[in-house]
């Protein structure tokens, strides 16, 4: 199987020099040579699939987390392999950061792991590029799945990706802050963002120093996603490009400033700081902050770190009235498959068996979010810690109060994140006024989602 | 003066063409506890005051390191300074056993890693060094800057087209990528290193050992080799402790966990999404860090075996 | 006439006796060929494949999950306007003119220093190199951030004088600073170096200039220097190029983003951005090969400069 299979491009500059005898044109032609040799050579094997005389499939599948998630995933697994004696599943799993840039490095050497692991950050990326089966084709039974969860994993490229679990942007309150600063936990049913900025700089007021009633926003998409929906807008229109202006992104900085001023969010550096620590350091683990901005399926795991009884609570709004919060579901992560499986059926079923499957379900629990098929979910209830059950009662409160599903990220969107994390510390350090730092980061996310 | 000096390299030539340099001087070592005057006594004492004092400074945050191993999981970050209320074995135990397989199974796929490149390094960086430092051949020139031209790329773009050369040969998910480009001298780091001690040993030496009729090999086994200790055994060290932690390699090439080198099972602890083990990984840490460390200390006794102690005066 | 000066001169008259007898010797191609076999053929089986093939990439679209499509310089040309790339070479260039002699410096100290006349030296040389062990490890991340954190260990002595310090790991005033002293901090390699070289030095130089009454300052600049001038131009030019590719470090410290406001974005981190993270790996390739372009010319005039301060035995 080619890793090029598009040939003329890189037969282009190779030609050249047979077409035109110039003399100059022979190291150029060396160089192509040369490449072309190292090309030749990648298009002769191809990835490695290797079945048995006796029908034994070798499947890989990959992923990213730590050791706890191996242990469970590992696992689901073995009751895999148990039912479906003819396929063997081989993991393979790193860490969030190596696991992007070792998928890149197979897909490119066409040695792609069969089931992967996917994110909502790249999922178009991948998609758009040919590099992930479209399931829809395959015998994976969709019909149980939360619909909303499911449609973030649909594209022009078909059905890529099958959710393996529900998340929803919220605000975790540490009561252990609010105690100590007697201060009482707002209501999240009817508030607003001024009564977070107020509520959240009476916290730090009446705390000890270094202690502040709300962690900053502005370290990733989600919280400014929320933000524009209020307003009325989106970060992203179903078209592939940005739904918003730099009039709106200045405004949710303007107010992230108002904050800071307020003393109601930390100091810049401590931001900073806050941004590249991981989770169970972050400043409502460490009973640093009061309130922070995490994703649902993050609870369980700074309930740990922190020790205290957190509470989820929704999103402020502008009006008062949860309903207009703007929350979505969205897919924690997606089970894909590599497009140059040799094994799709297999591989489909091992997906349906993940995301159907009461067993599967069982031995996961909600390691990756809430479980997408309802009838699992009710399943494996009396199984999962009180945590976890916070987050399920969570998901299940503000079903109602959803707002329109967002369109998924174009392609490009990878780089989204940084971009918002660079210019918010820019803001934040006053090197850039709102209005300046608004009208670059638009200009940079149009050339990063168009190009 | 002049003559003296001039007369001694003749004295080397002789030891050096004997083949086995006596080793009739005291190590250079112990000479500075010869003499005990009492100013000598104090400038000692005083120099011991600043490197325990720098040496503190320096150490600390691997000191922070040791402790936070010791404390368990959740005072790590609340607790700051190197005081110890109770000893907590607990990470060490868990972290030895929280993986697939215990810890030691990834220290023995380092140790392999390591133990093959730490031999190719030093056999075939070595004979391109003394073809660099001591021969006359025609393109020397050009395939020395070529050399040196190999370690200007940033590896990152190296590193996607190597492996798709790698993976065609089948040698993905094997030790192969990680120790064949060492037994063929890919690093150019030790080459140059070499190249430099070569160049620094008196060239009447080969010489010498040429005129009593050896050829290249011998002159290279016997004259050179035993006078470039130092450089072999800081090939040694850096290669060992340059292995030992090499992460992206390891990363990209191996996918089974069962494959999985110290750096590799090291980040099963982290999950930046999550919750990370960090009395399990420091814990982790310091027992990866106890092998490199021992070769240190047993390393560079071959790193002051220099021209001082084999027979040069 | 003093043994030193009496040495620099026999130097100079060796160095031009042994330059005729090589032109009476002729070339040993054979014997030389014969020991580059494992280097030749690791060179044209690994390394200058992908060498070229990254060449090639330089000059094509290359997302890593599609074919590349050629599009002659125009990864040059977006490099002339791309300002984040510049000012990731401003940052470079910084840490490379400050951190190298910085480093070198501190290096060469502390080598003689623990080259000899003390008690428990082996000792002291492990404790000194013990921080180069740790290299890229994930810790060293929590380690710094305990130190130069806004509540890290700098600000808390600071606080006793009643300073409040930044946070200075995350002001991007400070950022740079403290890498280039984590950089600093890892000395081990070139101190390594410096004392192996140390050692190759023959005692009947110091001996001899003993004998004449020379001073410590004068044994170091009359012969230590020059004898060790081999080993002080490899350190240089080997931590010139592999600093102008310093990546871990910043890598690590500031999560991957070379943040605050790209004050820590060093050359390679931009380009592994744009490459992984981007999938723009044309641009990335593009970006190497620049960056060889840089670091060849700085290696080049460092090989002409050596001509006139480093002396060979051959």
């Amino acid at each position: 199987m080619p890793l090029f299979p598009r040939p003329a491009a890189a037969r282009q500059p190779a030609e050249t020099p047979s077409s035109r005898p110039a003399r100059r044109f022979r190291k150029t032609g060396a160089v192509a040579a040369a490449a072309a040799v190292v090309m030749a050579l990648s298009a002769c094997g191809g990835g490695s699939a290797p079945q048995s005389a006796d029908g034994t499939v070798e499947l890989r599948f990959s992923w990213w987390g730590g050791d706890k998630r191996a242990q469970l995933t590992q696992e689901a697994i073995k009751q895999f392999e148990a039912e479906n004696p003819k396929i063997k599943i081989k993991p393979e799993f790193g860490d969030w950061s190596g696991y992007w840039d070792k998928l890149a490095t197979q897909v490119a050497a066409n040695d792609a792991p069969d089931i992967i692991q996917m994110d909502e950050k790249y999922i178009t990326e991948y998609s758009s590029r040919g590099a992930l089966l479209d399931l829809s084709k395959y015998d994976i039974d969709t019909s149980k799945l939360d619909e909303a969860a499911l449609n973030a994993g649909k594209g022009d490229d078909g059905l890529t990706g099958i959710p393996a679990g529900i998340n929803a942007a919220t605000i975790l309150a540490n009561p252990k802050v609010f105690e100590a600063a007697g201060v009482p936990l707002p209501d999240d049913s009817k508030w607003t963002w001024e009564d977070f900025g107020r509520i959240a700089a009476e916290v730090t007021e009446k705390s000890p120093k270094g202690t502040y009633g709300a962690a900053a926003y502005g370290t990733d998409e989600a919280s400014l996603g929320v933000w524009l929906r209020q307003n009325g807008k989106s970060l992203y229109t179903s078209d592939g490009k940005l739904g918003f202006e730099p009039s709106d992104i200045s405004e949710w900085w303007a107010f992230l400033k108002e904050l800071s001023k307020n003393k109601a969010v930390p100091s810049a550096s401590e931001v900073v700081e806050a941004e590249a620590a991981p989770l169970d350091q972050s400043g409502l683990a460490t009973g640093k902050n009061g309130l922070a901005f995490w994703w649902s399926n993050q609870a369980p795991a700074l309930e740990k770190a922190s020790g205290a009884d957190l509470k989820i609570l929704r999103f402020p709004s502008k009006t008062g009235s949860s309903a207009d919060a703007g929350l979505w579901y969205k897919a924690s992560q997606f089970w894909s498959a590599s497009s140059r499986t040799k094994h799709p059926e297999e591989t489909a079923k091992f997906i349906n068996f993940l995301a159907n499957n009461v067993k599967a379900g069982e031995t996961l629990l909600a390691d990756r979010g809430v479980y997408p098929n309802a009838e699992v979910r009710a399943a494996i209830e009396s199984k999962l810690t009180p945590a976890d059950v916070k987050v399920v009662k969570f998901i299940d409160q503000i079903k109602d109060e959803l707002g329109e599903a967002p369109a998924p990220p174009p392609k490009g969107a990878g780089a989204i994140q940084e971009i918002i994390k660079r210019y918010t510390s820019e803001v934040l350090f006053e090197r850039l006024s709102t209005d300046e730092a608004g009208k670059k980061a638009v200009d940079e996310m149009k050339s990063a989602i168009s190009s | 003066m002049t003559t003296n000096l001039e007369t001694l390299p003749a004295s080397d030539k002789k030891s050096a063409g004997a083949g086995k340099p006596t080793n009739h001087r005291k190590p250079r070592e112990s000479r500075g506890t010869l003499a005990f005057s009492r100013a000598q006594r104090t400038k000692a004492l005083t120099k011991h005051a600043i490197l325990i004092l720098a040496g503190g400074l320096m150490i600390y945050p691997l000191l922070w390191m040791v402790v936070s191993s010791l404390r368990p999981n959740e005072l790590i970050f609340r607790e700051p300074g190197l005081w110890l209320n109770s000893l907590e074995m607990s990470n060490y135990t868990s972290g030895w056993s929280a993986l697939t397989h215990p810890f030691g199974h990834y220290m023995i796929n380092s140790a392999i890693v390591v133990i093959g490149s730490i031999l190719g390094n030093l056999i075939s960086c070595s004979m391109a060094a003394y073809a660099f430092a001591r021969l006359q051949f025609t393109g020397k020139k050009l395939f020395f800057g070529i050399m040196l031209l190999t370690i200007m790329l940033p590896f990152h773009v190296i590193i996607v087209p190597q492996y798709i050369l790698f993976s065609q040969i089948g040698w993905v998910n094997t030790f192969w990528p990680l120790i064949v480009p060492k037994l063929l001298a890919t690093d150019a780091f030790f080459v140059f290193l070499m190249v430099q001690f070569i160049r620094g040993i008196p060239k009447d030496l080969d010489e010498a050992a040429r005129i009593d009729g050896a050829g290249h090999p011998r002159i290279f086994l016997r004259v050179i080799l035993p006078l470039m200790v130092p450089a072999l055994a800081t090939t040694t060290i850096f290669t060992f402790i340059w292995t030992w932690n090499d992460f992206f390699g390891a990363l990209i090439y191996l996918t089974d966990p069962d494959m999985f080198t110290v750096p590799v099972a090291l980040r099963a602890f982290v999950d930046s999404q999550s919750a990370t083990s960090w009395g399990s990984l420091f814990a982790m840490s310091i027992v990866s860090l106890l092998p490199v460390f021992l070769v240190f200390l047993f390393g560079q006794r071959f790193l002051i075996k220099g021209i001082a102690t084999t027979g040069i005066k | 006439m003093s043994a030193i000066s009496e040495l620099s001169s026999l130097s100079r008259r060796k160095g031009k006796a042994t330059a005729e007898e090589k032109k009476a010797n002729g070339r040993d191609n054979k014997a030389a060929y014969i020991f580059l076999l494992p280097w030749l053929v690791g060179l044209v089986a690994i390394t200058i494949g992908p060498m070229v093939m990254s060449l090639y990439l330089s000059f094509t679209d290359y997302n890593l999950l599609q074919p590349p499509e050629w599009t002659g310089a125009d990864n040059f040309i977006r490099m002339l306007s791309d300002a984040r790339l510049h000012n990731s070479l401003r940052v470079t260039f910084t840490y490379v003119f400050v951190g190298v002699p910085l480093q070198l410096a501190v290096a060469l100290l502390i080598a003689l220093v623990l080259d000899k006349g003390l008690r428990g030296l082996p000792f002291y040389r492990s404790v000194f190199y013990l921080p180069s062990l740790l290299g890229g490890s994930v810790a060293v991340a929590i380690l710094w951030k305990q130190i130069f954190g806004t509540t890290g260990l700098v600000n808390q002595v600071l606080a006793m004088f009643g300073i409040e310090g930044p946070g200075w790991i995350s002001d991007p005033g400070t950022a740079l600073g403290s890498i280039i002293l984590l950089h600093v901090w890892t000395f081990g390699a070139p101190m390594i170096i410096f004392l192996a070289g140390l050692r190759q030095i023959p005692v009947m130089y110091y001996e001899a200039a003993k004998v004449d009454g020379a001073s410590t300052l004068q044994q170091f600049w009359r012969i230590t220097m020059p004898m060790l001038s081999p080993i002080i131009f490899f350190n240089l030019v080997l931590q010139i190029i592999g600093s102008f590719q310093s990546f871990t470090q910043a890598f690590i410290v500031s999560g991957g983003n070379g943040g605050p406001s790209d004050s820590t974005m060093f050359f390679t981190l931009y380009l592994y951005q744009k490459g992984f993270g981007q999938f723009d790996m044309g641009y990335a390739s593009a970006m190497a090969w620049v960056l060889l372009l840089i670091i060849g010319v700085f290696t080049a005039i460092n090989f002409i400069a050596s001509k006139y301060w480093v002396f060979y035995d051959d």
